[in-house]
């Protein structure tokens, strides 16, 4: 079942009297429960796409359908909503809340859909239960090391049992074991628990884990 | 959770959120100190007015206040007389005989009013009694005299000097009377102690051939909010024979004085708030530039922008609510010190008491002076956030991640 279409979707970032084009007429399906990943070399506009697939930028042309729903027209009050809603994100920095502990960060979103506290708190805890993250619950970000952080941003972004996972170049500033492991969490997430993850990402080690790989070139789509 | 996130984010840069909430604290306590003082100035200035003389209602034949004609005295006092012992709101009252002339000791002479005061009564109606330097108050029966001590100085007199005071009688004869100076008095307003002197009622009384009329009613009651009720309720009795006025109609221009005085109080809270705005705008604008990417993050999540914009509005209005608060503790402190002890400005005295105002003033404050130092600093703080918030939100996600 295709949940996300992107079509002839085009990117261009004017920087000073230069005009890059990032992303030129992408078209792409996404499914669900895939494992996908967007795959090129530096510049090649697979963050750009993962910005645009994930409403954090807006295409110059082209539209992007959410379950047959076109996005590209959305306010941003209404794209704020889907993201909440549907979407999750984990970031190549962490991006956790500095002033938050890993619990709150994971709590972040849920009250912001209006949860109760309790209900919230039972829920943070059961994921960081599963994650094997729960020691870490009252630690703040800069109390935890970058693996730890990356999977307290997996918990957030997999809290509000999303659509789809968006994740960029995840493991870019892991060590290769903590990488790996990162890895398998997310793939036992997808096969368990049927999320679809779509990654950004030029490691090796995330590309052979793909059960699609989307590799792009100077903004183009080369190989699906 | 947003709470607890801007109260947290206040402790990211401690020094940057003291500098501020100082300035908050500094603010309310000068609002505090300066409303104080200002409005414990005025109403001494209020207070002086009423007590030296006008006392808060005043009875006279009609016309009376517009021109102070000897002949327009009040005749029928029995029935006033029994009108005021029975109403109950009346605190004090006194009658007066005032007339006009001139006074001369063996040095000098000044212009004068002359009036003939009831010392028994009258003793309660104002604060003369009280502001004798030397001397005694006027007694009946005697031919007293009590003067000002700017009078005395004129006159260069002394108490126990003799001083004749010239002045029509009832009828226009020019007559002239010899008294004793039985005290001299310090008001507090240079020219009233320049202008007024006292006589015991009956000496005024045979001096101008009064044949037992007055010229006025002095009214005390039992408090100022008493004022308006007890003059609506005279008026009704008495009819249109009479003349009967409140301070406020008595003392037009100490009143819209006083007035211009509380609405210049606005210009001051703008500086106060303008200061503190300007600070709380560069701090907040700081604040949030530095995490600019922070709210990509918390909009790539989905926070509505309207949502960061609250946040970062609330954390400058907790500064402003703390700061508030340990402005209004710290200035009530100072406040509280100064309204029982006053502040001692007679180094200023001279030109203090040619404006009818205390050389040691009383701050006071009442309950809207309250409500303005509780309000100003969290209002400017709110008002000072708001450009910094939207600041915040202008961006898209990723532009916001990027930024640097």
């Amino acid at each position: 079942m295709e949940i996300i279409k992107v079509e002839s979707v085009t990117k261009i970032y004017n920087t000073g009297a230069i005009a890059v084009k990032a992303l030129d007429s992408v078209s792409l399906g996404i499914n669900k429960g895939e494992f996908l990943v967007i795959a090129g070399e530096s510049g090649s506009g697979k963050t750009t796409l993962l910005n645009i697939i994930g409403t954090l930028d807006n295409p110059n042309s082209g539209k992007i359908y959410l379950e047959n729903n076109d996005i590209s027209r959305y306010s941003k009050d209404e794209l704020s909503d889907l993201r909440l809603n549907k979407l999750g994100f984990i970031f190549q920095a962490y991006n956790l809340i500095p002033v938050l502990t890993a619990i709150e960060n994971i709590e972040f979103s849920m009250m912001l859909l209006g949860i109760p506290e309790s209900v919230r708190r039972k829920k943070a805890l059961e994921i960081m239960n599963d994650l094997g993250i729960d020691e870490l619950a009252n630690k703040k970000p800069n109390q935890m090391s970058g693996g730890q952080q990356q999977r307290v941003a997996v918990a957030r972004a997999i809290v509000n049992d999303p659509l789809i996972v968006l994740a960029d170049e995840p493991t870019a500033n892991l060590d290769s074991k903590t990488g790996e492991n990162l890895l398998d969490l997310m793939e036992k997430m997808n096969k368990e628990k049927n999320i679809t993850f779509v990654f950004s990402s030029h490691d090796n080690k995330v590309i052979n884990r793909a059960s699609r790989l989307i590799m792009l070139k100077d903004g183009q789509i080369i190989n699906n | 959770m947003i709470f607890r996130i801007a109260v947290r984010n206040l402790f990211r840069n401690k020094r940057r959120t003291l500098i501020v909430l100082t300035s908050v604290i500094a603010g309310t306590i000068a609002i505090i100190l300066n409303d104080s003082v200002g409005n414990g100035m005025v109403k001494q200035m209020l207070e002086n007015q009423i007590n030296l003389h006008t006392a808060y209602i005043q009875i006279h034949n009609k016309g009376f206040s517009d021109e102070k004609s000897v002949d327009r005295y009040i005749k029928n006092q029995e029935y006033i007389d029994s009108l005021l012992s029975s109403n109950s709101d009346i605190k004090f009252y006194s009658k007066r005989i005032i007339t006009f002339g001139l006074l001369n000791s063996a040095n000098s002479s000044s212009g004068v009013n002359i009036i003939g005061i009831e010392p028994e009564k009258e003793q309660f109606v104002t604060f003369i009694k009280r502001s004798l330097l030397e001397g005694n108050y006027p007694q009946t029966g005697k031919r007293d005299i009590l003067i000002g001590k700017k009078m005395s100085e004129k006159l260069e007199v002394e108490v126990g000097d003799k001083v004749v005071a010239v002045s029509n009688t009832l009828d226009g004869t020019v007559k002239s009377e010899l008294f004793r100076v039985c005290g001299i008095y310090q008001a507090g307003s240079s020219e009233f102690e320049n202008t007024n002197v006292y006589i015991p009622i009956d000496f005024a009384d045979s001096f101008i051939e009064m044949n037992r009329g007055v010229h006025e009613y002095a009214i005390i009651t039992e408090s100022l909010d008493d004022v308006d009720k007890t003059q609506s309720s005279l008026i009704n009795q008495l009819g249109s024979d009479y003349e009967l006025l409140n301070y406020r109609e008595l003392l037009p221009l100490l009143v819209s004085y006083v007035d211009v005085y509380r609405k210049t109080v606005i210009v001051f809270y703008t500086i106060i708030g303008l200061a503190v705005f300007f600070g709380i705008v560069n701090t907040m604008l700081m604040s949030v530039m530095e995490r600019i990417q922070e709210f990509g993050v918390l909009m790539s999540i989905g926070m509505k922008t309207k949502e960061i914009f609250k946040m970062v509005i609330l954390e400058s209005f907790v500064i402003g609510i703390v700061g508030t608060i340990i402005g209004f503790v710290i200035g009530n402190i100072i406040y509280s010190y100064f309204h029982y002890n006053g502040i001692d400005l007679r180094a200023f005295s001279e030109s203090l008491h040619s404006l009818g105002i205390n050389a040691i003033i009383y701050p006071s404050l009442n309950l809207q002076l309250v409500i303005n130092s509780l309000l100003v600093m969290p209002v400017t703080s709110v008002l000072g956030a708001i450009y910094p918030a939207l600041k915040a939100t202008k961006l898209m996600p990723t532009d916001a991640m990027r930024y640097v």
